[in-house]
C-alpha cells in the first residue's frame, strides 16, 4: 500500500475516534491540589509568586549583599594577609620556598616536552583524529545497516 | 464570581481538552490525570494571565505536551533507545485494506463500529511510546514531522521511521477488526 494511502486511512480512522473525556476524579483533584498550594506559606513558593512587596526586599537585600561583597573585599584580603603574617611569620618564608620548588618543577617539565613531546604531538593528534573519524563511520555504518536507524 | 470559581470553571472548561491530550500521548488514563493535575496547577498560578486569555487554550495544550514529553522521559525508557529491532513483516493484504474500511452505513453495523473503535483506541495506546507520540503529534496535534523531530530531540528520519511504523502496526489491528466481521 502506498504511505500516503496508509497515512490518509489511519488519519480517517484516528479522528473518528470519540473525544476521550476528562474522568471525574479530575477536577475535585485539581482544586484540592490548589487548595494545599495555596495554603502553603509565601515564601515556599516560587520568587515570581512572593508578594510584590517582598519581592522589591529581597532584590535590595540581594544587591546590598553584592555591593557590600564588592566594597569589602579587598579591606578583607588585606586584612587577612596582615593577621596571617602576625600569627604565623615563619608560613610566609615557607610559602615562598614552596613557590620556588614549584617553578623549578615548572620549568624542568617545559624542558621535556620541548624536547620530548612537542616534535611527536602533532602525529600523536592526528592519529587520535583519525582513528575517532573511523570510530563515527564505523557506528553510522553499523546503525545504518544492522539497525536500520537513520 | 469569586476567583476559586473562576477557576473551576476554567477547568471544566479545558478538563477534556487537556486530558484527551495527555492520554493519547501517554496511552495511561491514570498517568494522564495526574499531568492533567500538574497542568492546572501550573495554570493556577498563572491565572491572572491566562483565565481570561483567548490564548487560554492554545497554551494549555503546549503545556501539557510538554509536561507528557517531560514524564515518559522522566518515568519510562527512552524511545531513543532500542528503537525496534524487529521488522513488521510485508503484509500480503496489503491491496485490499483500503476496501475492507469502507463501511456500509447500517444500524446493525453501529454497535460493531463502536467496538471497533474501543480497539483501536486500545491498539493506539498499546503502540510503543517512540511510536505513538509521534503519531499522536502527527495526527491529532497537527505537527509537522520536523516539530516534532526538534520537540523529541531525534532526527527527522527516525520520525518517519517511527510514525510509519506505528502506522503499519495500526493497519494491522484494522485489518484484524475488519476482517473479522
Amino acid at each position: 500500500m502506498d504511505p500516503a494511502d496508509l497515512e490518509d486511512i489511519v488519519d480517517r480512522q484516528l479522528k473518528s475516534l470519540p473525544f476521550p473525556r476528562a474522568p471525574h476524579t479530575l477536577l475535585p483533584r485539581v482544586l484540592a491540589a490548589v487548595d494545599q498550594w495555596a495554603r502553603r506559606p509565601w515564601y515556599s513558593r516560587a520568587w515570581f509568586t512572593w508578594p510584590f512587596g517582598w519581592q522589591v526586599a529581597s532584590l535590595l537585600v540581594l544587591a546590598l549583599l553584592v555591593a557590600g561583597g564588592a566594597v569589602l573585599m579587598p579591606g578583607a584580603i588585606a586584612a587577612a594577609g596582615g593577621a596571617a603574617s602576625r600569627l604565623a611569620p615563619g608560613a610566609i618564608s615557607e610559602v615562598a620556598d614552596i613557590a620556588s620548588r614549584v617553578d623549578a618543577a615548572i620549568n624542568a617539565g617545559r624542558v621535556v616536552w620541548r624536547a620530548l613531546i612537542e616534535p611527536l604531538a602533532l602525529y600523536a593528534f592526528v592519529l587520535v583524529a583519525l582513528m575517532g573519524v573511523a570510530c563515527a563511520a564505523f557506528g553510522t555504518a553499523l546503525n545504518r545497516v544492522a539497525f536500520d536507524r537513520t | 464570581m469569586t476567583d476559586a470559581d473562576r477557576f473551576e470553571a476554567f477547568v471544566r472548561r479545558y478538563q477534556d481538552m487537556v486530558f484527551a491530550t495527555a492520554v493519547r500521548l501517554l496511552g495511561s488514563p491514570a498517568e494522564a490525570e495526574d499531568v492533567a493535575q500538574t497542568v492546572f496547577l501550573r495554570a493556577f498560578q498563572r491565572f491572572d494571565t491566562i483565565g481570561e486569555s483567548p490564548a487560554a487554550a492554545g497554551w494549555l495544550k503546549t503545556v501539557t505536551t510538554n509536561a507528557c514529553l517531560n514524564h515518559l522521559s522522566r518515568y519510562r525508557a527512552r524511545w531513543r533507545l532500542f528503537s525496534e529491532l524487529e521488522r513488521t513483516a510485508p503484509g500480503n493484504a496489503d491491496a485490499d485494506f483500503g476496501a475492507t474500511l469502507v463501511s456500509k452505513s447500517s444500524p446493525a453495523l453501529e454497535f460493531q463500529q463502536a467496538d471497533e473503535r474501543h480497539q483501536l483506541e486500545q491498539a493506539l495506546a498499546q503502540l510503543p511510546d517512540h511510536q505513538r507520540v509521534p503519531l499522536v503529534l502527527f495526527h491529532f496535534e497537527e505537527i509537522s514531522y520536523q516539530e516534532i523531530a526538534q520537540a523529541l530531540g531525534v532526527s527527522l528520519g527516525k520520525v518517519k521511521t517511527d510514525i510509519h511504523r506505528g502506522r503499519e502496526a495500526l493497519k494491522k489491528h484494522l485489518l484484524t477488526s475488519h476482517g473479522s466481521r
